[in-house]
């Protein structure tokens, strides 16, 4: 359609930080579509040069306040990698559900209060208090779990404070695991009646598709998220493996001219990460009541339609909450907590350590001199891998919206919600207060 | 229970000042009769301090309050209006005066919160806090100190 569009979006709301959207549209013709994200370089890998292992993971889980257990885990991993130390079975365990409960409370608030209003019809939260009030309570509630089961084994959700290389600084108790699951099982009615919730509103998830490669943490004992090797999955379905400490190969960072944050591409101009990627990537691993949910939704991989990769996040929470209790009772039936010491390093040099966040793969690097201090360091994070496929969403989205006659605002909220569907990580946000006093 | 929490953002320079306060009385051992709470960008997490048992919160946090860099104020919640320009709400860009407003219109306790609000020298993508934030973090400390008690 001949027509003229312009859509100058600053400041996109409910995502995690910052980001614009521009576009112009001359006489039926796109001169300009962008996802722009002002991104300032957080030099957080010189942070870390010449910092003491025991440091590391301490620095770069302030890369993320959201997703600061995921940072800690793949920063210890990543220096446990280069010490040569192996952690214990328990260990892996308590940290697979500490990564679960970032991975729930993530993906709830997302799906709760950043998309739901698109869902629902409402420019944010607020207004559906009113219209959706007991809805928006199972939200909170389900939220607060997400908080004290993360706060329960890390310490604190935000910058975890017990998680260090070779094993936990202060391990939560047999009697506090028990606490922990009683609170899980309380949350499961709150969690079923979310999903009828979002089933009820799945035919209003906008149809999109577009072939793409999806990159995630695959294993075959387990769903990837805390442990795996790195996994690619092609619209064909044709996948293929690498080790994770050649990441690299997969990531192939350049910088674009669109973005102060580099895009990475693989085998097409562009991948994503995330929620859908996992799903994709790791289908048969699901938890089968997670499996359940993705079926009511009518979700089978290959799905190439970004709007959906909100619907895997919930699929993936219920994946978190069966896969956690399993885990708990796994503990408690090898008779509980084990006091066990700090497994300590037998080298050092370097080490790769990879996890995947509510976002997507997270890669972390270090390189420690004899001494056990950070020569250098390399961090690659999923929003970072996920921006050029946002690009690549819009250059296909845009023409196809414009040929079937949308308006301005009509293709304005399109593309937000896909950005939204991605469920970006930004880390130029902030919090300070601006008030006024009325009283 | 008696809470004071630190919000704001590790990476966006005078903004971080919350967080480093809560750092502030954890390294010098100060936390004493209360729990020091370090939320970060998670507003939202504030639901889990506000159950019966919570006697009071002083919730730390930069704030745009038209004083000179580095001067403070308390202030209860119910005497100031946002006029941050959210259209919605996330645990990034929390408004935390937002948070309580739907924490309250969804049947939480509130129990008695104040807000400690620090005039920023500047926001910006760095990490770091203005000399005249940083040489304040003593004061602040001794003020909240003499606040959670009273």
């Amino acid at each position: 359609m001949k027509k003229d569009i312009n859509i100058d979006i600053h400041h996109l709301t409910r995502i995690e930080g910052h980001g614009n959207i521009k576009v112009n549209i001359k006489n039926g013709a796109v001169e300009e579509c962008v996802w722009q994200v002002p991104e300032a370089p957080r030099f957080f890998e010189a942070m870390v040069k010449g910092r003491h292992y025991s440091e590391v993971a301490r620095i770069t889980s302030r890369i993320c306040g959201i997703c600061a257990i995921g940072h800690t885990l793949a920063s210890v991993k990543a220096t446990e990698n280069a010490l040569g130390i192996e952690i214990t079975p328990q260990t892996a365990k308590l940290r697979s559900i500490l990564k679960h409960a970032e991975n729930f409370d993530s993906h709830i608030v997302h799906v709760g209060v950043l998309v739901a209003p698109d869902l629902l019809g409402a420019p944010s939260v607020f207004p559906l208090v009113a219209t959706h009030g007991e809805v928006v309570k199972t939200v909170l509630r389900l939220k607060r779990l997400g908080h004290e089961w993360g706060s329960m084994i890390g310490g604190r959700t935000t910058h975890p404070t017990t998680v260090i290389p070779g094993g936990f600084a202060k391990l939560i108790t047999t009697d506090e695991l028990k606490i922990l699951k009683d609170k899980i099982l309380a949350r499961v009615d709150d969690l079923t009646a979310l999903v009828e919730t979002i089933v009820s509103l799945a035919s209003d998830i906008p149809v999109f598709d577009r072939p793409t490669e999806y990159v995630a943490l695959h294993s075959d004992e387990e769903y990837g998220l805390y442990d795996g090797c790195i996994q690619t999955v092609m619209p064909d379905g044709s996948k293929e493996q690498f080790d994770v400490r050649d990441y690299k190969k997969v990531t192939n960072e350049w910088v674009s001219p669109n973005s102060t944050a580099k895009y990475t591409r693989h085998k097409l101009e562009s991948y994503a990460a995330g929620a859908l990627a996992r799903f994709n990537n790791n289908y048969e691993q699901l938890h089968p009541e997670a499996k359940k949910i993705a079926e009511v939704l009518g979700m089978k991989p290959i799905i190439g339609n970004p709007y959906l990769n909100s619907a895997a996040q919930v699929v993936e929470c219920a994946h978190s909450v069966h896969e956690s209790i399993r885990l708990i009772d796994e503990i408690l039936a090898d008779g509980g907590i084990k006091e066990e010491g700090i497994v300590q390093p037998v080298k050092f040099s370097s080490g790769t350590g990879s996890t995947e966040v509510p976002r997507g793969i997270l890669f972390h690097e270090y390189n420690y001199d004899e001494n056990g201090f950070c020569i250098d360091g390399n961090c690659i994070i999923p929003t970072n891998q996920n921006h050029a496929n946002i690009q690549a969403d819009f250059d296909k989205l845009v023409p196809e919206l414009l040929e079937a006659d949308k308006s301005k605002e009509q293709m304005a909220l399109a593309l937000e919600m896909l950005v939204r569907a991605y469920d970006p990580c930004i880390s130029c946000s902030t919090h300070y207060l601006n008030v006024e006093f009325v009283g | 229970m008696k809470y004071i929490i630190g919000i704001g953002n590790y990476s966006m320079y005078d903004d971080s000042l919350g967080i480093r306060l809560i750092e502030y009385l954890e390294e010098n051992n100060l936390v004493d009769g209360f729990k020091a709470i370090d939320l970060s960008g998670n507003a939202l997490n504030i639901f889990s301090y506000l159950s019966e048992s919570t006697d009071k919160i002083i919730i730390v946090d930069t704030a745009r309050l038209d004083m000179e860099p580095g001067e403070y104020r308390f202030f209860s919640h119910e005497k100031v209006k946002t006029l941050k320009e959210l259209s919605g709400i996330t645990t990034h860009e929390g408004d935390m005066v937002k948070v309580l407003e739907l924490a309250g219109k969804t049947g939480y306790h509130i129990p008695e919160i104040i807000f400690m609000g620090v005039e920023p020298e500047e926001i910006k993508s760095e990490v770091g806090l203005s000399e005249i934030l940083e040489s304040s973090l003593p004061e602040y400390g001794r003020v909240l100190l003499r606040e959670i008690m009273l």
